[in-house]
Formats: C-alpha cells, sequence, structure tokens
C-alpha cells in the first residue's frame, strides 16, 4: 500500500469574483521513503495541493471533490482534531518563508518544544531534550534554541524550520520551496541536508519548486503541474532524458544546461490561462507551438505512455517532432507571434 | 535601558519647560485679564488696580515669565486668582474623581474591546462582526453629552435605576479618601457615567484590537502554528493575541496619559467635580495659576505615559530594545 494516493483531487477557492477552480482532478500516490517534486509556474496550485494533504487550505478554498488517502484513512473527511493530530507528527510542513514562519516573541526553543508538546506526553525538559537532538542534526547549536527569530539569520531560521519539521519524525514531509528566500549556497547546503536526513528517517516528501534543476538533484519522480492540473509525472531520471508533453519541453527549455552555457535561454511565451473562466479544451493551448483543432476542444486526459510515465497531451506518437523543434527558438517565436495576433501580449 | 531613561526623562524636563513657556504666553494672549471675572464693570479703576497689583499682572511679561519658571522649579504653581488656595492642592482634589471615573471607564472598554476585537477578528465577514463595529463606531460618532442625556434621561429620570447626577447623594459630607470614594453611594452614582464614557472610548480598543488581530492572523507564522498541529486556543491566544496586543497596549498608556484631563462634556452633563470640569472654568475665569498648572500636569503626566508605553512595548515585544 502506498503511504500517499491522491485520487481525483479538486479544490476551489470562493472568491468576490467567482469560484476559482486551483487544483482540477489530480491523482498520485506516494510511496514510503519516496521524494515527489512537485513543478510549475506561480499560480498552477502546487502549493494549494500541497497545503490541502495537511488540510490548511485558507477559509476560502474547499476541497470540492477527490479523497486524500494517508496511511489508509482519507484526510478529507477527517475531523478537525483528527486533522491537528496528524499535523506536525505525521505529516509536517517546511514552509515557503522561513522569514516570517516564526512568532517573533517566543525564542525558537519555546515554539519547537510547543510544538514537541502538542503531541506527546512529553515534560518540558524532554522536549528541549529533542529540539536540541534536532537542532544538532540540522547543524545548530543547542544554545541558539534560546534565541528569537530575529537574532538569526535567514539561513538559521530555515534551519530551525527544518528541525522543527522533523521533531517528530514525520512519515510525510511537505517542502514548499523551502529554500528561495537562501542564496545559493546556503540553498544547496539546505537541500542536501533535508533530502540527507529524510533518507535517514525514512520518510516520504514532497517538494514543491519551481526550478527543476533541484527536482533533478533531489526527487525520485516529478509532477509537472500546469493551471490546476497534472500535466506529466514520471521517474526523475526519465523524464529529464525523455519530457512529453510540449509544456515540460518548455519547462526544460527554459532551465540553463551547463553545456551550452552563453546561450540565450528560450522561454515559453504567454501566461496561463484565468482559471476563473471555464477550462474548455487542453489548458496548455494558447502557448502551446503544437496544438490542432483537437486540442481546443477535447480536454486529454492523463494516459501512460511508457511504464510509469503519464502525460496529458492528444499526441504521444508525435513526442520525436516536438522534441525536435521544441529546442528551436523559431517554434517559440511563433507562438508569441501568434499570441500578439489573437489578441494578446506575447509576453 | 538606564541610560535609555534617563535620556527620555532629560527631554520630556526640557519638553515641560518649553510646553510651560507656551501655555504661559498663550494664556496672556486670551483677551481680557483675571478682574474682568471677579468684578463686575463698574468697578472702579482703582480697585482694578489694586487687584492686578496683588496678582502681579502689573509687572511686565519677561518679569511675570521669570517669577513664573522660577516658581515651577519649586514645583510652585502658585495660588488660584479665583479660590485664593495653591494651585497643587486644587489639582490634587480634583483628580482622584477623574481618574476614577476614567479608569473605569478604560477598564470596561478595554476589556469588552480586547477580548471583544479578538473576536470579531476570529469571526470575520459575520453578520456579528458588522453589529460590533457599527456599535463602536456609533458611540464613538455620537456627542458624549447627548449619549449622557438620554442615560440620565431613560436610567435615571424613568426608571430611577442611577442617581442622575454629581459624586455622592446631596447632603453627604466626606472629608477623608475613604469617605468619599470608597462608599456604595460614590458607587451608584460611578456607574452611569462609567458606561457613557466606556461607550464612547471602546472603538479604539475594539477596532486596534481588531485589525491588528486580523493583520497578526494573515501572518506565516500562525500558518505554522496550524501546521505544528497546535490547539485552536493556543494558536488564538499564545500566538495570535500576544502579538495583536502590542499597538492596543500601547493606545491603552497612551489613554491613561490623556484620562487625567478627563472628558470635560462628561463631566459636565454629570456635573462630576472633576478636573476637565475646573480646567475649563479655570480658563474662562483667566484664572491664570491654575489653567497652567493643569495644563502643565496633563503634559508632563501624558509624557511619562508615552515612555510607558515605549517601555512595555519594549518588554512586550523582544525584537525592541533600548541598548
Amino acid at each position: 500500500m502506498s503511504l500517499l494516493e491522491v485520487n481525483n483531487l479538486s479544490i476551489d477557492y470562493i472568491t468576490g469574483e467567482g469560484t476559482l477552480r486551483a487544483v482540477d482532478d489530480v491523482s498520485f500516490s506516494l510511496e514510503q521513503g519516496e521524494s515527489l517534486g512537485l513543478v510549475g509556474e506561480s499560480g498552477c496550485g502546487k502549493t494549494t495541493l500541497a497545503k490541502s494533504m495537511m488540510r490548511l487550505l485558507p477559509d476560502n478554498g474547499f476541497i470540492k471533490a477527490g479523497e486524500i488517502i494517508f496511511k489508509g484513512d482519507d484526510i478529507v473527511k477527517k475531523d478537525k482534531e483528527g486533522i491537528r493530530k496528524l499535523r506536525l507528527r505525521d505529516i509536517a510542513m517546511i514552509s515557503q518563508s522561513a522569514m516570517n514562519s516564526l512568532n517573533p516573541v517566543h525564542t525558537v526553543g519555546d515554539q519547537l518544544v510547543e510544538g514537541i508538546r502538542a503531541h506527546s506526553n512529553a515534560t518540558k525538559a524532554e522536549a528541549r531534550k529533542r529540539a536540541e537532538e534536532v537542532f544538532e542534526i540540522i547543524g545548530l547549536e543547542a544554545k541558539r534554541l534560546n534565541s528569537y527569530p530575529h537574532q538569526m539569520s535567514g539561513g538559521m531560521k530555515q534551519r530551525a524550520i527544518i528541525a522543527m519539521a522533523l521533531s517528530l519524525n514525520p512519515s510525510l514531509i511537505i517542502a514548499d520551496e523551502p529554500t528561495t528566500a537562501l542564496d545559493v549556497v546556503v540553498q544547496d547546503k539546505i537541500l542536501k541536508k533535508i533530502t540527507e536526513i529524510q533518507e535517514h528517517i525514512k520518510s516520504s516528501m514532497i517538494f514543491i519548486t519551481h526550478d527543476i534543476s533541484v527536482v533533478s538533484e533531489l526527487c525520485e519522480s516529478i509532477i509537472v503541474m500546469y493551471a490546476g492540473r497534472v500535466m506529466e509525472k514520471a521517474k526523475t531520471e526519465v523524464f529529464f532524458k525523455t519530457p512529453f508533453h510540449p509544456y515540460s519541453l518548455g519547462l526544460k527549455n527554459a532551465f540553463p544546461s551547463i553545456l551550452d552555457i552563453g546561450e540565450e535561454l528560450i522561454s515559453i511565451p504567454g501566461a496561463p490561462p484565468n482559471l476563473m473562466e471555464e477550462q474548455v479544451g487542453c489548458r496548455f493551448k494558447a502557448r502551446c507551438p503544437y496544438r490542432t483543432e483537437r486540442c481546443q476542444k477535447d480536454e486529454p486526459q492523463l494516459k501512460q505512455v511508457e511504464e510509469g510515465h503519464f502525460m496529458a497531451c492528444h499526441y504521444p506518437e508525435r513526442i520525436g517532432e516536438f522534441t525536435e523543434k521544441a529546442s528551436k527558438r523559431e517554434t517559440w517565436e511563433a507562438v508569441r507571434e501568434r499570441l500578439i495576433d489573437e489578441g494578446g501580449d506575447g509576453i | 535601558m538606564l541610560k535609555y531613561i534617563a535620556r527620555r526623562i532629560g527631554i520630556m524636563l526640557l519638553m515641560i519647560v518649553l510646553i510651560s513657556t507656551m501655555i504661559f504666553f498663550l494664556f496672556r494672549a486670551i483677551p481680557g485679564d483675571p478682574t474682568a471675572y471677579v468684578v463686575d464693570p463698574s468697578m472702579p479703576q482703582e480697585a482694578r488696580e489694586l487687584m492686578l497689583e496683588r496678582y502681579g499682572l502689573n509687572d511686565s511679561k519677561w518679569k511675570q515669565y521669570t517669577i513664573f519658571i522660577k516658581d515651577l522649579m519649586k514645583l510652585d504653581f502658585g495660588d488660584s486668582f479665583f479660590y485664593g488656595r495653591p494651585v497643587g492642592q486644587i489639582i490634587a482634589e480634583r483628580v482622584p474623581a477623574t481618574l476614577i471615573l476614567m479608569l473605569s471607564a478604560m477598564a470596561v472598554a478595554y476589556l469588552i474591546g480586547v477580548f471583544g476585537g479578538a473576536w470579531m477578528a476570529w469571526r470575520r465577514g459575520t453578520r456579528m462582526e458588522s453589529v460590533g463595529i457599527t456599535f463602536a463606531l456609533i458611540f464613538r460618532s455620537a456627542p458624549t453629552f447627548w449619549v449622557g442625556l438620554m442615560a440620565i434621561l431613560v436610567f435615571a429620570t424613568k426608571f430611577r435605576w442611577f442617581p442622575p447626577q454629581g459624586m455622592r447623594t446631596a447632603g453627604y459630607t466626606g472629608e477623608t479618601f475613604k469617605e468619599v470614594f470608597l462608599t456604595l453611594d460614590f458607587l451608584k452614582h460611578l456607574i452611569l457615567p462609567t458606561i457613557v464614557s466606556g461607550l464612547y472610548f471602546i472603538a479604539t480598543p475594539l477596532l486596534t484590537m481588531r485589525n491588528s488581530m486580523l493583520e497578526v492572523l494573515s501572518e506565516d507564522y500562525i500558518e505554522m502554528a496550524h501546521a505544528k498541529g497546535l490547539r485552536e486556543n493556543t494558536i488564538l491566544y499564545r500566538h495570535a493575541a500576544r502579538n495583536a496586543l502590542l499597538p492596543v497596549v500601547t493606545a491603552g498608556a497612551l489613554f491613561i496619559g490623556s484620562a487625567i484631563g478627563g472628558q470635560v462634556l462628561l463631566e459636565v452633563v454629570f456635573s462630576w467635580p472633576g478636573l476637565g470640569r475646573e480646567i475649563v472654568q479655570a480658563v474662562t475665569r483667566h484664572d491664570y495659576p491654575l489653567a497652567q498648572g493643569a495644563f502643565i500636569i496633563i503634559s508632563a503626566i501624558m509624557m511619562f505615559m508615552n515612555l510607558v508605553a515605549d517601555i512595555l512595548y519594549g518588554i512586550l515585544d523582544p525584537r525592541i530594545s533600548y541598548e
């Protein structure tokens, strides 16, 4: 049995201007010890998806359909207290903004101890001891527990957040762009540390990022999301060797390879669709260089193209042609011109 | 920290001298002089001169000013023209009545305001929240004297639940603090004005708390607290309210500072023998020493409470230090 199984999950945000479907019919599963990279542009629903695993959606966010089976129980159906017990102990989050995730008026140590004690009968001293242990694991001095957040650097705060997330050896770690606020050198160190510990305590991890190069380094499998839907899902090595979806091809272009330093990057013109509107056809149609009549009408479903490799495009058989064209600048320039012709701004 | 406080007190002393100077000349810029109030216009010129002479008002402004400042250094505010007694004494008599009323009103306003504000933020978007805001704003915008008169009309005159005015029933005389203030009779007189001014004050803590709570609730560390699986009450009080309270505490400390001046309209409506009413009368009577003394003391307390607020802030928020 998988540790986590997400089936046909849809999540809506109710806003003043209407309903926005942020996550639409997403399914995937995660094995014990597996690490999964969730990539996509800002606003593609990856953070919403991750938060729903802990039922941390904002007040106007609702799970409209689907189930999230964690260790055999459906998280969607759990009551408040059931969810509360699950958080941190079973599913822990390493959040996006380390800078602001610690309460400024309490010491870091108090905040760790408080989390540990919310899930156990540990005395203050025992919890404190555990906090010291995780601090050591993450590479912070125990005396730092007495610091207030403002007395620590960004990297330290991020480490403290990670220590907090690991304090109860959770079976699932959700890391939501854990290092975006840090400089590259610190970023690398911290990412290494996270995966090291994750492997050590044999927990699974969902790693959310818009930096696919990080995924290639850290994760065993990858899910590419676009406008609330899964576009492609594969083992990481397979994905980076042979991505299938036109969007994935475009994404790959947008990241520099060590082999062609100096080349100007090719970006995908256009912007994701407005999810307030009802989506007809493929969501990537406006920006796809290969779109056809069919893409305008039919929404492609996720289907298997190879063993363990899924993607949502009508034309898996044209992959050879797609890959070849995708590396050419003209292909994407044509999309830009088409967008301008259609009245868009072609950015 | 001590160095910081010493520096602040030094600045405060300088400010008091400046304020005293302004007050001194402002009062003398008001048309008319004390004799106009004390005597009728038909009073012979000689008598007027004599009186001005006695008050020292015939001296040059500069001379008057130097005497005033010299006395001030000795904390001597002079004698009231009207009462003929030391100003310090008169103010000391009036301050307890004002402070008791203001602090009771403040306690009511802050207790309801802080908890109500936190609750309103927690329940934002509900009908109860809009009712709460409207209610607070109505009493803030309605003229206090009107609300006071209506309260007297309804609760004192019609239902006879409370006495309509004053601080004690006519004929009652008390000399010591205990005899005057620690009686059931005083408490009965206190309730109505406390409620009326409490209602007026409530908007500040209620809306400050609500807004600052709303801001805090959207902070990442609140989400983190949820993600840690803490209980709702722990999040609400230990994490949210604890941070949201900061601006409310400052507002509260400053409020105590301004409370000493009392609420003039309220004191007039309820015939409350407080400092606010006394100041207004002192100004109309051209009772320079009394008015000056009262204003100087009010500004000194105001500045002192400002300092208290800053120190409190440093204690409540570890990010602020005065080293």
